[in-house]
């Protein structure tokens, strides 16, 4: 038996060890996701729609003929850029196709960046929507469809790196933008100097001892296994779509904004989500919209899904840091600089919040105490998959050069890494050193034997006589506190007491495997425990339905799991209230009087005429007791904890290997809300986190601008053989605001393990590699060993 | 030359022999040849508890036994499946030992052998078939049986002791 984790307040259902609320759906292939229900057999009528995608990293559409294609049998209906039910659609971006709260176009996240066209005629990587759309009876002869349109193409030059991009000869993707291929700045990222904090100048001068250090970050995917599809159906005028996005509401905005239809009617369906991963958080959306234009010329059901090769759609921003850290000879940091570029590809996206909003949020809870910050940084446009949201979104290539500086300074300074960790960094409301950050670095030294394995660098002994050891550790902020989600707006709850006492939790959003749906009903069992029941005797509703459901609380930040509850722990008053209302008279008291405990009603004053309340709701009016709530995040600022991986590692030095032998990943979580699910979260991260660092990484032919491995033999996800042991460790040392103070954990799992595993490895060979995937030619080449 | 959707589409008569599938015997009409079993399995039967993630072999979540041997329906063609028994996810006992340890691992130190769920059933498949064939496989044979699946959850930890719980129910049942 591994050490399960000690909660602050023990408590009946938070933050317990027990099976997931749909373990046995899942597990018995019941659960139903949206593909499920298209299956032919369950919509007879329904048709397919494959679009176009362009075979050039850039290009122009002169003219298409789609008369050959049109006399396919079987195909019902093409949509062509030309039409003006497509051409007089408005252009868009990621700013408002997803979003934590629901956004009108004109509230959109990005304004400047609208440079997404529904099927519009100019390309901009390859693979993208372009063109045309077909409609047909089967996917087999939509696609032949599209062999069969004569497209009349005008190359145009590409480019595929960024700074080439950024030279005044490069091809310009946006003209429509401007004449650069450089993001402007924008309200929300701001300026390329986007913080500015004291004076690096004078920082520097204040130093010491000066390090520079560049890392680079490469464009990772997210790789959720569901499919994105949607099936769209358009009966007079009211629109249904079942599909797997991670957000109802904003769905629905989406078709009534750009398809000019009122909200009630338009109706959208998600049930269980296949992963997400920050895959639905795209402007590639386009695909919403031309296949509810189908639906509606062809008055049958048309269904748009992804296939695996066309999932690769968006992913992590591959971004280059330069970095310079200066500092005092006790290990004071008096300075933090940073210039960035990141690739952004063809689309402009959510990609600077990772470039600059993500990075911000960092310097305000993490870089408070250090006097001179700055970052600068700028995305550019390039001939490549359009980069967006991915889990750990900017916090993964920021911590991958933070770690560097961190390490690197210590080794100068020949003072323990942690030391300086604790010395310098935390939130502005609390002095130094940070009590979370403090404790999350001790119980992780102490997990991965710090002390004991860590040498000087490439001085360990040999194992097997080629091998070489080491141990790396990389910390970062947490992020998702309740403070941080104020922009979600009021987040929804309906509760509902059966009169059996058995409840009916309406906590809306998409479940896409977070386990927030578990978090949700040990939430409810908490808040409701009262009726003495436990949370087998809740039902959670798993399928969001914008025709009953209230406004979903969007399934990202890893905030779901603990923001519901936290609404549940204030509508548990009203629900006993209500209750009590209800059956008073039958006691002859009134609701003041009496009290409910453990399913039992009573008497405050005396503990008398005590009665189940289940016997009591019987003879009472039948119909159930609903309280619906609504609830603002608390603003208080109340910080934030810190998050910790260390990382042991094993170097074939013949071989290049990089094995890594065990991560410790350690979250303070202010409060754990579902142990089982936490630790899952921390182990199961490290699929993404591990896959990033050492096999994962999209390659291009250089010379054609073509991407080579969109497919998962070539693209490769660690699998069971690849995963080391993984110790998780849940702590509780910080507290947020609200009954229970949690904070999202689930995205920052993935944050450190890079740049600890990087950290170990020059631990383990005395020779700094700070790009990633390390693989084993790398490693060879960083130790002089290739020809 | 690749054949065209034509020919793709082409319907040809299905062999003589049934399909039998989770303990029933059917013979489908209209299959393409082209059409996957794993296609045909979904699209025809409703059965979705297979899934086709990649559709190329890579992740295992399409895994049904073939006349008890663990296969990717999504590499297997539907007229090839003819004459063959297949069980898919649909045909376990509703007490499945193997389904039963999935749904409830919630060991400290391990995580959850599921989260979204969508390769679940092709784990428990593969984990199934391995099981029938070794009763208490060791955590290096649990490790080979299901390297050719993929969680992109990642969990993998937690799926390894779902897989050491099925075999100590299946001990446990033998025992009594």
């Amino acid at each position: 038996m591994k050490p399960a984790f000690t909660p602050r307040v023990q408590r009946s259902h938070v933050g317990t060890y027990r099976a997931r609320i749909d373990g046995t759906e899942k597990a018995s292939g019941r659960a139903k996701y949206a593909g499920d229900l298209m299956v032919k057999c369950r919509v007879p009528d329904i048709l397919y729609a494959k679009v176009l995608r362009s075979p050039f990293p850039h290009a122009r559409i002169r003219s298409l003929d789609v008369s050959q294609a049109t006399q396919l049998s079987g195909v019902v209906d093409i949509l062509t850029f030309e039409e003006p039910a497509v051409a007089g659609l408005k252009s868009t971006n990621a700013g408002w196709t997803d979003g934590v709260d629901t956004l009108s176009y004109e509230r959109m996240m990005w304004r400047r960046f609208c440079d997404r066209r529904v099927l519009g005629s100019h390309a901009r990587w390859v693979g993208d929507e372009i063109g045309a759309v077909v409609a047909a009876e089967s996917e087999e002869i939509a696609e032949e469809a599209l062999r069969q349109i004569k497209v009349d193409w005008e190359v145009l030059p590409f480019v595929l790196d960024p700074v080439e991009a950024m030279a005044s000869s490069a091809p310009i993707l946006h003209p429509e933008l401007g004449d650069t291929n450089v993001l402007p700045e924008d309200a929300v990222g701001g300026a390329d100097v986007f913080v500015n904090k004291g004076d690096v100048t004078r920082g520097l001068a204040d130093a010491d001892v000066v390090l520079n250090a560049t890392t680079t970050y490469h464009n990772a995917t997210q790789n959720s296994l569901d499919n994105w599809c949607c099936l769209v159906e358009w009966c007079e005028d009211r629109i249904t779509v079942w599909s797997n996005s991670y957000e109802a509401h904003q769905t629905r905005m989406h078709f009534s904004e750009m398809l000019d239809v009122p909200l009630n009617n338009v109706r959208v369906v998600s049930p269980y989500v296949g992963g997400q991963f920050g895959r639905g958080d795209t402007g590639d959306q386009p695909f919403f919209l031309f296949t509810a234009l189908l639906a509606k010329r062809t008055g049958r059901p048309v269904l748009f899904r992804h296939s695996r090769r066309e999932s690769f759609h968006d992913g992590r921003q591959h971004v280059c840091y330069h970095g310079t850290i200066g500092a005092k000879h006790d290990g004071t940091i008096t300075t933090l600089s940073f210039n960035s570029i990141g690739n952004v590809g063809a689309y402009a996206d959510h990609s600077m919040f990772a470039i600059k909003f993500a990075p911000a949020e960092v310097t305000e809870v993490a870089f408070a105490h250090i006097p001179n910050v700055r970052f600068e940084g700028r995305g550019v446009y390039t001939n490549k998959m359009p980069a967006c949201m991915m889990r750990g979104v900017g916090n993964s290539q920021l911590n991958l050069i933070v770690g560097r500086l961190v390490d690197g300074l210590a080794e100068e300074l020949s003072i323990d890494p942690l030391d300086i960790a604790c010395k310098n960094f935390g939130h502005q409301w609390e002095e130094l050193p940070d009590k979370s950050l403090v404790e999350v670095l001790r119980i992780g030294a102490e997990r991965i034997s710090w002390k004991e394995k860590r040498h000087s660098p490439g001085l360990g002994p040999l194992v097997d006589g080629v091998k070489k050891r080491g141990v790396g550790f990389s910390f970062h902020p947490g992020w998702h506190a309740e403070w941080q989600e104020l922009r979600r707006g009021e987040v929804h709850v309906t509760i509902t007491v059966n009169p059996d006492c058995t409840v009916t939790l309406d906590a809306p959003t998409v479940e896409t495997g977070t386990g927030s749906n578990t978090c949700n009903v040990l939430g409810c069992a908490e808040a409701l425990s009262f009726l003495g029941i436990s949370g087998d005797d809740i039902h959670w509703v798993s399928t969001m339905d914008t025709d009953v459901s209230p406004q979903d609380c969007v399934q990202t930040d890893s905030a779901v799991s603990f923001l519901q509850s936290e609404a549940m722990a204030a509508a548990s008053k009203e629900v006993k209230v209500k209750l009590l209302e209800r059956v008073a008279p039958l006691l002859d008291a009134t609701p003041e009087e009496l009290d409910i405990d453990a399913g039992f009603v009573f008497r405050k004053a005396d503990g008398g005429c005590k009665q189940s309340l289940k016997g009591l709701l019987y003879q009472a009016s039948l119909d159930p007791v609903t309280v619906a709530v609504s609830r603002q995040p608390l603003a208080a600022r109340t910080g934030i904890p810190f998050i910790a991986t260390f990382a042991e590692v094993e170097i074939n030095t013949d071989t290049g290997q990089v094995q890594v032998l065990r991560l410790v990943v350690v979250n303070d979580c202010g409060t754990v809300m579902y142990a089982s699910g936490a630790e899952a979260q921390q182990i199961g991260g490290q699929c993404i986190a591990l896959g990033e660092t050492l096999t994962e990484e999209i390659i291009y032919d250089e010379r054609t601008g073509v991407p080579l491995n969109f497919n998962w033999i070539d693209y490769q996800i660690p699998t069971m053989a690849d995963m080391p042991e993984i110790d998780p460790v849940l702590l509780e040392v910080w507290r947020g605001g609200g009954e229970y103070g949690a904070c999202g954990l689930g995205e920052g799992t993935v944050t450190c393990t890079p740049r600890a595993v990087l950290n170990a490895i020059y631990n383990a060979i005395g020779v700094r590699i700070d790009s990633i995937p390390v693989k084993p030619e790398t490693v060879l080449e960083a130790l002089g060993k290739t020809s | 030359m690749a054949p065209s959707a034509t020919s793709r589409n082409t319907i040809i008569r299905p062999p003589e022999l049934p399909i039998i599938i989770n303990g029933r015997s059917y013979r489908p009409e209209c299959v393409p040849p082209t059409t996957t079993l794993a296609s045909l399995l979904r699209e025809h039967f409703g059965l979705t508890g297979v899934k086709i993630p990649c559709d190329q072999g890579a992740c295992g979540a399409c895994t049904v036994i073939m006349d008890g041997k663990a296969v990717l329906s999504c590499m297997v063609l539907a007229v090839e499946a003819y004459g063959h028994q297949i069980l898919t996810i649909e045909g376990l006992p509703s007490d499945d030992c193997v389904v039963e340890a999935f749904a409830a691992q919630s060991e400290p130190g391990y995580g959850t052998a599921l989260q979204c769920g969508f390769c679940t059933p092709g784990f428990v498949m593969t984990a199934r078939a391995l099981l029938d064939r070794v009763p208490s496989p060791a955590v290096s044979e649990i490790k080979e049986a299901l390297s050719g699946n993929i969680c992109r959850c990642g969990c993998y930890a937690g799926i390894v002791q779902a897989v050491r719980h099925a075999s100590e129910l299946i001990a446990k049942a033998s025992a009594s």
